[in-house]
């Protein structure tokens, strides 16, 4: 989920790498490192600036109630089924987790836009690199949430404000 | 670029890889030198939160091994 994260983000998932290594392989743990440093080596140097936005906004997603109740629950709902009986199998759920997944951070990412003071959905369009008409979707869902509101006209833009 | 050494920050389990890490050690194996090693008590620790902040203090990659 992470590694999909970094790929939203523009950051890449070559970065993150998962291993599993017991006690006894000290072979396989060399051999481990090694590539991922060969394969992190080949991503060049990161630079955390360039993407603070973006990684400000992965971690308010990470840490969000939706995707943290999404993937707590994904075991016994996916065993299980939900409360209405309902069996859902592991694509299906995944498929819904990330589409979950990358339009809290699409959200997430607009909220931190507006909170720097880009007020107009062209201007948030301009910071975000996002389409007019999905930000005026998550905008909508943003005010329902009450996390942004209309805050007026500006020369006959909408304008809004992060609360 | 050719003389770039990434900074990884690994965070290894205490049972699994970081015994392993340490099995390397002494078994005299040669690995880079670029893992920042964390080590916590199980790989089920790491949360998606430590990997994000791992990479807004600017290492250059994350490995968690369990």
């Amino acid at each position: 989920m992470t590694q999909k994260l970094l790929e939203i983000c523009g950051i890449g998932r070559q970065r993150l790498h998962l291993a599993w290594v017991s006690s006894a392989e000290a072979q396989r743990f060399v051999d481990i490192t090694k590539k991922t440093v060969s394969e992190v080596k080949d991503h060049g140097k990161f630079d955390p600036k360039a993407f603070k936005l973006e990684l400000e906004a992965a971690l308010m997603t990470v840490n969000g109630e939706d995707v943290r109740w999404l993937v707590g629950k994904q075991i016994s709902i996916t065993t299980k089924g939900d409360v209405y009986g309902r069996k859902w199998d592991m694509e299906k759920y995944q498929e819904v987790l990330d589409t979950i997944l990358e339009r809290e951070y699409q959200k997430n990412l607009i909220y931190l836009a507006i909170q720097q003071g880009k007020s107009s959905v062209r201007e948030v369009s301009k910071v975000t690199g996002l389409d007019l008409l999905n930000i005026s979707y998550l905008l909508a869902d943003l005010e329902k949430t009450n996390r942004v509101e209309f805050s007026g006209m500006t020369d006959k833009i909408p304008s809004f404000a992060a609360l | 670029m050719a003389d770039f050494e990434p900074k990884i920050v690994a965070f290894l389990c205490n049972w699994c890889a970081y015994a392993g890490a340490d099995l390397a050690g002494v078994s005299r194996l040669q690995y880079p030198s670029n893992l920042r090693t964390v080590r916590v008590m199980c790989s089920g620790r790491v949360d998606p939160d430590f990997i994000i902040k791992a990479f807004q203090k600017g290492c250059d990659g994350v490995l968690v091994a369990g």
